[in-house]
């Protein structure tokens, strides 16, 4: 090699070594040395023996040396060095005038650009593959409506009519946990809505003025606390689904509003007077008889009629017989990815146990119950003893005193309670203020307010 | 009776985190972590097989080169030079991530086209983790049907099945 372009290839950190026509190395420099593997000088070693990463690729390097192709390159190959040190480096071949060392091979070390890669690549697979976990999840638990007895079939068979037909309204009629949101999701992905909206709301989990503004959105200053507009969940569920959960427990007036929306599709944002049209599917749901509320006039009936144009009767799980178990297994593969676990099932006892049980909380009941044993499980199948149901459960897991804490029927006096805290806690901290006050996880100021409050200072 | 030692060249392809350097590591050194560490470019590693008889008194030992290949994407330009020379390979989809399976036969057409005489086995890992008769397990069943590959449901965290598929790679090669 000239001494010119040697000394270039020296300073740039290149290795490299020209190989003869059986790939063995006829002349080198130190560097090439460096990624080589086994002991003893590279001379007269054939390349295969020094990289085997270049094992296979003898019809390549003929290619090379007869010019056929004009290089050839392997990218980042990782190379452990002694005290596990990982290095990274491209080999590429290229084909030399000489017949009796063709081929010309040349190594760069790449370690620092590789280990930044690796790091841009891993929290960008990272994010990816979460996404995709949730993704997989959600498909698993809410898309499969799962089992083969009759109730659930039916429901399938209705679930697939439905989701032909875009905006047909939908009420969900069951018992607390048997699956009314996931039935509501079911229909709307089994829909195509997979990129189109589903919006969720609990009508009881919201105070009615809130509810309202939730629902119908509103416009700057249509309220003391309205800084800003904000679109409403029926702009929100636009193209796709809208999902009311428990609609028994919306108010008259918004029952009234809503009954407005749904005969013209049509409705206005808290204080505008413009009119915005939205096209969706409305799903609703209820624990409670809507047919009884509106014998009670607790209900309208003429918002019932728009809402119970398809009706689903959800079964309580005590009703599905050997889907029980199909629904428990599928809940145990789905707490497998959470909990990096690999529970296979349930013994033959554990599937009698869950069988036999009432399940007065339904599905949402029985996705606890193997949750939780899940969490503790340490054998191949989940048996008995780890499935704790009904009351067994409750002892287990109401083990603070709030959640022993029942109020009686006839009520109690709050000023009472917060009084008997007070001295209750100055009596185990020995009348140490501080002390007590931590006790009742309050400052020492606010503990000391409540003292004069109840003239106990 | 004779025996030969020969040296095959085996990659590991599947889209990122399926298992392959888990896969590797499982089979080459029989451990296993599940902390998820991305691969960047290749990682050769080397694992002598037993002997196969290949006829009555012929024996063949190979010498498995096993390129634990970054995740696989399609359009990469540097994948067709680190699978050129390949004479076997695992596909690998993740049986948890049902998305994994839709690649499977882009790989096996990037496979054919860089090694035409490569040997594929179809893998579908993770099986610790989800039923053999789930959905995601019969889609892949029916992609090994269609494609005409043989296929094995592994866990790199149990060594279910690790062994078995890459011998069976030395046998189809063998044969």
């Amino acid at each position: 090699m000239e001494p010119f372009l040697e000394n270039v290839l020296n300073r740039a950190a290149f290795g490299y070594a020209y190989l003869d026509p059986e790939f063995k190395v006829t002349d080198f420099n130190e560097r090439f040395n460096r990624f080589t593997i086994g002991p003893g000088s590279p001379k007269d070693q054939p390349i295969m023996a020094l990289f085997p990463e270049t094992i296979g690729l003898e019809a390549v390097f003929n290619d090379i040396a007869r010019r056929k192709i004009p290089a050839f390159s392997l990218e980042n190959i990782n190379r452990e060095q002694p005290g596990e040190r990982t290095v990274f480096f491209n080999i590429s071949f290229y084909p030399t005038e000489t017949t009796d060392a063709p081929l010309f091979c040349l190594i760069k070390e790449v370690t620092q650009t590789a280990q930044l890669t690796q790091q841009i690549k891993q929290k960008e697979n990272e994010i990816l593959l979460l996404e995709s976990l949730l993704s997989a999840q959600s498909k698993d638990i809410t898309l499969t409506i799962l089992g083969e007895s009759r109730p659930i079939q039916r429901i399938r068979q209705m679930v697939e009519k439905i989701a032909h037909i875009p905006t047909t309204t939908v009420l969900l009629q069951g018992e607390s946990g048997t699956g009314k949101s996931m039935i509501a999701k079911a229909i709307h992905y089994a829909a195509g809505g997979e990129n189109l909206p589903f919006v969720e709301i609990n009508c009881a989990a919201i105070p009615e003025a809130l509810l309202e503004s939730e629902l119908f959105g509103y416009e700057k200053g249509a309220f003391t606390n309205a800084a800003n507009s904000k679109a409403g969940l029926l702009e929100e569920a636009h193209g796709g689904t809208l999902f009311l959960d428990e609609i028994s427990e919306m108010s008259p007036k918004l029952q009234a509003k809503l009954l407005s929306f749904l005969e013209t599709r049509k409705f206005r944002r808290l204080g505008s007077v413009k009119e915005l049209e939205v096209n969706l599917r409305l799903i609703t749901a209820s624990n409670r008889d809507l047919y009884d509320l509106v014998e009670k006039e607790k209900f309208r009936e003429d918002l019932l009629f728009r809402l119970d144009v398809v009706n689903i009767e959800l079964p309580s799980l005590k009703e599905l017989g050997d889907d029980i178990i199909r629904l428990a297994q599928n809940f145990i593969q789905h707490f497998n990815l959470e909990f990096h676990k690999s529970i296979q099932g349930l013994t033959e006892a554990a599937c009698g146990k869950l069988k036999n049980y009432t399940w007065p909380g339904n599905v949402r009941e029985l996705r606890n119950v193997i949750e939780r044993a899940m969490i503790f499980a340490e054998n191949a199948l989940l048996d008995v003893d780890d499935l704790q149901v009904g009351r067994s459960a409750k002892a287990n897991t109401s083990n603070t005193p709030l959640e022993r804490f029942q109020l009686p029927p006839e009520g109690l006096a709050f000023e009472e309670i917060e009084r008997q805290l007070l001295l209750n806690a100055l009596e185990l901290s020995n009348g140490n203020q501080s002390k007590a006050a931590k006790m009742l996880r309050l400052s020492r100021d606010a503990f000391r307010y409540r003292l004069e409050k109840h003239q106990l200072l | 009776m004779s025996k030969s030692l020969v040296h095959q060249k085996i990659c590991m392809l599947g889209i990122f985190a399926v298992g392959k350097t888990s896969l590797t590591r499982r089979f080459i050194s029989g451990i296993f972590d599940d902390t998820y560490l991305s691969t960047i470019g290749v990682k050769v590693s080397q694992k002598l097989l037993a002997p196969i008889e290949t006829t009555p008194g012929e024996f063949v030992q190979y010498n498995f080169l096993i390129w634990d290949i970054e995740g696989f994407e399609k359009s990469s330009q540097q994948l067709h030079s680190y699978l050129t020379g390949a004479t076997g390979a695992l596909l690998i989809a993740d049986l948890t991530r049902p998305e994994t399976i839709q690649s499977v036969p882009d790989m096996l057409a990037t496979l054919s086209k860089a090694a035409p005489d490569a040997r594929p086995v179809l893998i579908g890992n993770k099986a610790d983790l989800i039923s053999a008769d789930s959905e995601t397990s019969q889609k892949l069943k029916k992609m090994a049907k269609k494609l005409d590959l043989p296929l094995f449901l592994t866990s790199a965290k149990t060594g279910e099945n690790v062994e078995a598929s890459f011998n069976k790679l030395g046998l189809l090669i063998a044969t």
